[in-house]
């Protein structure tokens, strides 16, 4: 949103309901993109082993926890969280950023069509090698998938940083779910940048995710970019206050 | 032919000997008799998984099992039975279809096989006006292609058959009575003006001939219920075309109706290349339209449904055979389950999941 518009607040005045930090302070208006429900609200229990265990088999602090949330309120789950087996947290995510216009349909077969290209280019090379590589082929997409994801993770980012009426680059280091967003937001920009014309999206996808799990490729390069730019700008680490 | 049971054993049945204890079960076709049987015709799904496998098996299913029968028991006296394939989306009706060619190609049938009859009232880029006769549409690609894949599939039978008549191309070429049909269908390849009566000149010499006894005809077309619905297909003044002025769709129908011996015909109503019929119509009445249906009738309805346990549990086990299921919970009872409550057991849906798992 450009600017945060004015709304009634639920009567906790002020109070940030998580812990997020860089609150505008301006006066006279509130920060609008909190979750609506109070504190009191718990999260969904959606695994389902965690019902399936048998009542004579709860330790005292499991029956204490599940009396307890007989009486509490609970959040509604979200559509995408399933208790499906199959079910992958990085995945949805992956998902969701590749979603547009709020069409996740499209982004959820392009998703599936990703993971069956890269197990179709897997399973060629796989009979093509000799008996030793073929040990050390992976076939399973998941995991070439969050290995892949993990090796494009920088390990320190850039924060523009206001000094002396000056903005200056400063080498930061980054929480694990900035990471893993930025890892997703270059491998999806990748893709849909320079991509070669006619080529459709899981194709280049698969592409990108094969040469990533083997360390080369355009994201690997634009992270050591970063880390790079991270090293080049090192005086300037003592900006940074916490 | 290997069959492939639901533990690690392969053992060796000659497939005339596929019985009731068979079902669930999947047999071996050799990379090379595929491409000689089925140049054409498989789903492309299926041409995928062949690739990805280096090796094409096909599910031993109920439907199959039924025609084989019939097809063994047939007297060849009497005219042509007509069979039909019918169920809903993705269960499997052109891959038993699939099944029958290659019985029959082993038995060394004549195999007249139309991989989709959808192709060819649609999207087709060259319509001539037909040199034979003028109210009719010529489709050369379509034709020049359909006459490459029927030489690949049936090379043997081609220089045995002779025409009956002679037929004139234009002022210089023209083929003489008792020629071999291989001439026909080079002079149809060749020329690619003349490919479509080309193919009605085949289709009509197989029919006359089939009636004698030298070979026995199969006549297989999948997704017939194109022969008499709609086209999308328009004049250069934009009026619709209907079925029977196109030359190709002609010669077809002529094809299936029973008035000749010595063979069978099995065929399949698809909703999935259909023109302008509803989604969910898969019952031969709702395709085949009134038509249709009058011109078919009388015929043996064969329904084709989704797996029942066994065979899903056959599917399931040949996926893992082949390393397919990746996801480390697919091998567990919970993911069996969750594969079952998401695919209704239906074919076409399970190998759509498998294939991200």
């Amino acid at each position: 949103m450009a600017a945060p518009t004015l709304k009634v607040s639920r009567g906790w005045s002020g109070l940030a309901l998580g812990v997020r930090i860089a609150v505008l302070r301006l006066p006279g208006l509130t920060q609008v993109r909190w979750s609506r429900y109070g504190p009191e609200y718990q999260d969904p229990q959606i695994d389902k082993e965690y019902y399936r265990k048998p009542l004579a088999q709860l330790t005292e602090e499991e029956t204490y926890e599940r009396e307890l949330r007989k009486t509490q309120v609970i959040k509604a789950a979200p559509a995408t969280k399933t208790s499906s087996v199959f079910e992958d947290p990085v995945i949805s995510k992956f998902t969701n950023m590749m979603m547009k216009g709020g069409n996740k349909i499209l982004a959820r077969s392009l998703m599936t069509q990703t993971l069956e290209a890269v197990k179709r280019k897997q399973f060629e090379k796989y009979h093509a090698a000799s008996a030793e590589e073929q040990a050390t082929i992976e076939r399973n997409p998941y995991t070439i998938f969050h290995q892949a994801l993990k090796n494009c993770e920088p390990v320190i980012g850039l924060v523009p940083i206001l000094k002396g009426g000056h903005f200056y680059q400063v080498p930061v280091p980054l929480a694990e779910r900035r990471r893993r967003f930025l890892a997703m937001k270059w491998m999806i920009t990748e893709c849909r940048e320079k991509k070669p014309r006619r080529m459709l999206m899981p194709e280049k996808l698969s592409q990108e995710l094969l040469e990533a799990f083997c360390n080369r490729g355009p994201v690997i390069k634009r992270k050591h970019d970063m880390h790079k730019m991270a090293e080049a700008n090192r005086a300037l680490a003592h900006y940074r206050w916490w | 032919i290997m069959l492939k049971g639901m533990t690690r054993l392969v053992s060796r049945v000659h497939k005339a000997k596929h019985g009731e204890q068979h079902v669930g079960q999947h047999y071996n076709i050799s990379i090379q008799e595929l491409k000689t049987v089925f140049p054409h015709g498989l789903p492309p799904r299926f041409v995928m998984q062949v690739k990805t496998f280096n090796e094409a098996c096909l599910m031993v299913r109920k439907p199959a099992l039924e025609l084989l029968h019939y097809l063994k028991n047939t007297n060849f006296a009497h005219p042509a039975v007509r069979y039909v394939l019918y169920g809903e989306k993705g269960t499997g009706k052109t891959l038993s279809l699939c099944h029958i060619i290659h019985f029959c190609a082993k038995q060394d049938w004549l195999i007249l096989h139309i991989p989709d009859a959808h192709l060819w009232v649609k999207n087709c880029r060259d319509l001539l006006q037909s040199t034979y006769n003028k109210q009719r549409f010529d489709q050369p690609l379509e034709a020049s292609i359909w006459l490459k894949n029927f030489k690949t599939a049936n090379e043997r039978f081609l220089s045995q058959i002779k025409v009956q008549d002679k037929y004139v191309w234009n002022k210089r070429e023209s083929t003489e009575k008792g020629s071999p049909l291989a001439e026909v269908v080079e002079q149809g390849i060749m020329r690619v003006r003349n490919a479509t009566d080309a193919v009605g000149i085949v289709l009509k010499e197989l029919k006359r001939q089939s009636s004698l006894g030298v070979f026995r005809l199969l006549v297989a077309v999948d997704g017939v219920n194109a022969l008499w619905g709609r086209t999308t297909l328009k004049r250069e003044d934009k009026s619709p075309i209907t079925p029977e002025e196109l030359a190709l769709i002609y010669n077809l129908r002529k094809m299936v109706k029973n008035d000749w011996q010595g063979g069978a015909i099995v065929l399949t109503v698809s909703q999935t290349g259909s023109l302008f019929k509803p989604r969910k119509a898969y019952l031969p009445q709702e395709l085949l339209g009134k038509e249709g249906f009058d011109t078919l009738d009388p015929f043996i309805p064969i329904l084709v449904s989704n797996y029942n346990p066994k065979e899903f549990e056959g599917c399931i086990q040949y996926y893992l055979e082949n390393n397919w299921l990746q996801h480390e919970k697919a091998h567990t009872e919970e993911g069996k389950k969750e594969l079952l409550f998401l695919s209704n057991r239906n074919p076409g849906l399970l190998e759509r999941l498998c294939a991200y798992l």
